[in-house]
């Protein structure tokens, strides 16, 4: 656990320059294996200091790995430096950025740290279990991992806090043969929040699950082509999480808003259904804590929702202090970097559309003709909200009912359209937070929504 | 480097100590400066003092790796300890097999200190210089950097490499914009050695920001249609190279048997125009792969030649899981042949088809089949583009693209990372509304 040398060095910040003071450790630990081969075996601790100073509209940065109180002093002295060359050389003449309360966010507990013989023996336990009941796969590929950050924050103004934010995956993989030889795959990841150990305890708990993902993969195996063209389509939670991210999330993210997005001409204005109202949770979504909660953003800014379409209606953006002053908004804890050499992003935290009161079963039973998508393996979007996400999972809807199973395809739309169409919103939400957002650094980040009936591009062969 | 040098040696001593049979580390210290341009203007400047140090043991022929980024003795011996602790756990393997030595050599590639003043200048004016000559662009993002290092990799099968190296980046990301009308957004990059031309005539750069600034006024393609599809240069890669180095020849695919090319050495996989090949030291490369991670020296080769699969993209490791042969460097320095036309010359042998700057796709399945959004595209009529695209979608299979290859530019993009040039294909599924 990172002791604090940080909060004294604060007599070192420059007067009246918005400064921020950071220490981190972040902790990745990963086993590999490739049809029962370790191939991946690898631990990771990577730990420093790094400090941001504000002035007239520029920041200075700097990092050291290296967590002292000489790296603190020589940070801080060189993000100083760095952002008076910047408002030397490329003056903003912009005012300071207003200044938060002082408070103080407690501690959380230290994060356990697993020996790697807990990842290894549960990987193989695992995969031991897949090859022996499904000898006919193609490949198999098990992967335990767990990442975790702790990060102390010390800020001129604002909160100051000391963060622990640990999770913790399986991700099963499994490649099966159609008849004509060509390889079809799925996986599926396990775990959240929480270390391996709270996350993991015995293997066989994913069984059932990982039976529910050998049964799909032999449907796919037998799949069809979806046929190209608009279609009216039920998202599942997993795909309407996606679309929550990155179709509508990063359009609305203040930064690609000052870029250029399609969100700068629309707010308050209609972007989607009445049905469709969307949010970034910070720690708390209907009743629960979060995937991914978030408490306190890493410039001292105590994390609280932010409401972006409210009814259909655009009626927010996601900011960082300094794009909070400009759009006249309040921040509410956006700001997030990946590693200790990383400065603080506008990042989205746990971003769900809301549940509607519909059925998913009857959703299914209203299309004629149409597809149930289920899951994807990746997905893409523009700053002009046109997306694409890959689906790696789905099925066909014939008169009410379900078909055959999808090969994999791939969705397209333009966001502030296709939500227009939502016209269906199932009562139930799904949750998803084992990727990276990717926007300069990585990021983890929870996505969610329920399952939506809509009209969407779909490509076929 | 001295103090590196000794904490290599250290480290490797440690591990024998610790009990284990073969040791390796890499030991890297690094400085990077950076400015970022957000929405226009400059935001942010970044100084990062940096190390990085890997240490990979094997211990009966179990493999374990240790990342860490501290020099001092307490962190370095329980790294080490943490390695072979990692090592334990695992299983043995006999196909891990690392190179012999003795090896002793040191390398210099490129710029390794940085001229922070240069650096700025050059990006102020590659700013300015846009806002002036496509006022329709405006850069979301542009980060511009120095990354200069120091590393020494020791092994203890005595093979030692030392390497000084430096090289500056440039990447934009930027859109059009008129009014309320607006572009996808583009992104340009490139390595260079030296600051010595404005960032502007380097790459593609010129000619992407043109081609931006004509999609302000896309419309989307009527109906379906199977025709040729010209891919520019990260298209190509996006759907193509990047396919067929992952899915078709590294060791992942070829370890656990998925790939669809594991019986096709030495046979026609392409048209006989497309040579793909990893060439760390051409001259198209700013920083060149001078040793595999597995401590093996590179040397340039071709993947395929000709059309003819030469060989696969295996790592010591993976030609020894499946009795294949060793490539000689790791997928570094990127090439595809050109050709003799120019990109004019190929579009204006096109009736109707379209031109793909950019790709937003599923990844491809493990058979190479693929379908997603044809992004900052245009259409082409009559031998001439018609008029840039929105929602149109384009779906095909990698294997059956390569034996449908209509022509090879003889343009490229040279970015510093290799060669890549724009590539037209017959037989694409391409949809509109």
């Amino acid at each position: 656990m990172l002791q604090d040398i940080l909060t004294a060095r604060k007599a070192l910040f420059a007067t009246g320059a918005h400064t921020e003071l950071r220490g981190q450790n972040s902790r990745n630990r990963r086993v590999v294996l490739l049809n029962g081969d370790v191939v991946g075996n690898v631990r990771s601790d990577v730990s420093g200091i790094s400090a941001r100073v504000y002035r007239g509209g520029v920041y200075g940065f700097s990092s050291m790995a290296e967590y002292s109180a000489e790296a603190a002093e020589t940070v801080l002295k060189a993000a100083t430096e760095n952002a008076a060359f910047m408002d030397r050389h490329a003056p903003a003449g912009k005012p300071d950025i207003p200044p938060l309360p002082l408070k103080q966010y407690p501690a959380q507990a230290d994060i356990e740290d697993a020996a790697q013989k807990i990842y290894v023996e549960f990987a193989r336990e695992a995969d031991a279990y897949v090859a022996k009941k499904y000898p006919d796969l193609v490949s198999r590929r098990l992967v335990t991992m767990e990442d975790s950050m702790e990060k102390l924050i010390i800020v001129s103004d604002g909160t100051d806090a000391h963060i622990m934010a640990p999770r913790a995956y399986t991700y099963v993989m499994m490649t099966a043969q159609t008849k004509e030889g060509m390889p079809v795959e799925l996986f599926k990841a396990f775990g959240g929040k929480g270390t391996f150990g709270m996350n993991f305890s015995d293997p066989a708990k994913l069984y059932p699950e990982i039976d529910e993902l050998y049964e799909r993969l032999m449907q796919k195996r037998e799949g069809v082509y979806a046929d190209a063209g608009e279609k009216t389509v039920i998202l599942d939670g997993m795909m309407t999480g996606m679309l929550s991210h990155e179709a509508v999330g990063h359009t609305v993210e203040a930064d690609l808003v000052l870029g250029g997005s399609v969100a700068a001409h629309n707010l308050n204005k209609r972007v989607a259904s009445d049905l469709v109202t969307l949010t970034d949770f910070a720690h708390t979504a209907f009743g629960e804590e979060c995937p991914l909660p978030v408490f306190v953003d890493d410039e001292g800014t105590e994390a609280t929702d932010a409401p972006l379409i409210e009814n259909g209606i655009l009626t927010g953006y996601m900011n960082n202090r300094e794009s909070a002053q400009h759009f006249g908004m309040q921040p509410q804890g956006n700001a997030r970097a990946w590693s200790f050499s990383d400065e603080p992003l506008i990042r989205m935290r746990n971003t769900s559309i809301h549940p509607g009161k519909d059925k998913l079963e009857d959703m299914i039973a209203s299309i004629d003709d149409g597809y149930y998508l289920i899951d994807s393996n990746n997905g893409q979007a523009d700053t002009t909200g046109e997306f694409m996400f890959g689906v790696t999972m789905g099925y066909e809807i014939k008169g009410g009912k379900l078909g055959k199973a999808l090969l994999d395809t791939t969705i397209s739309g333009v966001a502030f359209d296709m939500l227009k169409t939502v016209d269906m919103v199932s009562d139930k939400v799904t949750w998803c937070s084992s990727g990276y957002c990717g926007k300069k650094q990585p990021m983890p980040v929870g996505m969610g929504g329920p399952a939506l009936r809509c009209k969407v591009k779909i490509g076929g062969r | 480097m001295e103090k590196k040098n000794l904490l290599a040696q250290e480290i490797l001593k440690e591990a024998k100590a610790q009990g284990a049979d073969y040791a390796q580390c890499t030991v890297t210290e690094s400085e990077k400066k950076e400015f970022n341009v957000d929405g226009g203007r400059f935001s942010l400047m970044r100084t990062l003092f940096n190390r990085n140090v890997v240490i990979t043991v094997l211990k009966e022929q179990r493999k374990g790796t240790v990342q860490i980024n501290r020099f001092d003795e307490d962190a370095i011996k329980t790294a080490v300890a943490d390695a072979v602790a990692a090592a334990d756990s695992g299983m043995p393997d006999p196909a891990w097999e690392f190179a012999d030595g003795p090896v002793e050599e040191s390398f210099i590639d490129g710029t390794p200190e940085c001229d922070t003043d240069r650096l700025f200048a050059r990006t102020k004016e590659l700013l300015e210089t846009i806002q002036e000559k496509h006022p329709k662009i405006l850069m979301e993002q542009m980060i511009t950097e120095h990354n200069g290092w120091q590393s020494v990799y020791m092994t203890s099968k005595g093979v030692t490499y030392r390497k000084t190296a430096g090289c500056y980046s440039f990447s934009l990301m930027y859109s059009g914009h008129e009014g309320e009308k607006s572009t996808s957004f583009y992104g340009s990059e490139v390595t260079l050695k030296t600051l010595d031309k404005p960032v502007i005539e380097c790459g593609l750069i010129e000619r992407e920001l043109k081609m931006v600034e004509d999609q302000l006024d896309p419309k989307p393609l009527e109906g379906k249609f199977t025709g040729p599809v010209v891919l520019a240069p990260y298209a190509l890669g996006e759907i193509v190279l990047w396919t067929i180095l992952g899915n078709f020849a590294s060791d992942g695919c070829l370890i656990d048997g998925s790939s669809i090319w594991k019986d096709k050495l030495g046979e026609q996989v392409a048209d006989p125009s497309f040579t793909m090949s990893f060439n760390p030291y051409s001259e198209d490369v700013v920083i060149s792969e001078r040793y595999t991670e597995e401590g093996y020296p590179t040397a340039n080769y071709d993947l395929i030649r000709d059309g003819k699969l030469n060989c696969f993209a295996l790592s010591q490791y993976g030609a020894n899981k499946t009795g294949g042969k060793r490539a000689a460097n790791s997928s570094s320095g990127m090439t595809v042949k050109s050709g003799d036309k120019s990109l004019e010359e190929i579009i204006a042998g096109i009736d109707r088809g379209v031109l793909v700057m950019r790709f937003s796709g599923g990844s491809p399945s493990p058979s190479g089949e693929y379908s997603g959004v044809a992004k900052n595209s245009f259409l082409i009529e009559n031998g001439k583009i018609a008029g840039a695209l929105t929602e149109t979608m384009i779906s095909g299979c990698v294997p059956e693209m390569l034996k449908q290859i209509r022509g090879i530019s003889s343009d490229t993009l040279k970015d510093g990372n290799g060669s890549i040039p724009y590539i037209a294909f017959d037989g694409i599924t391409i949809s509109g509304k």
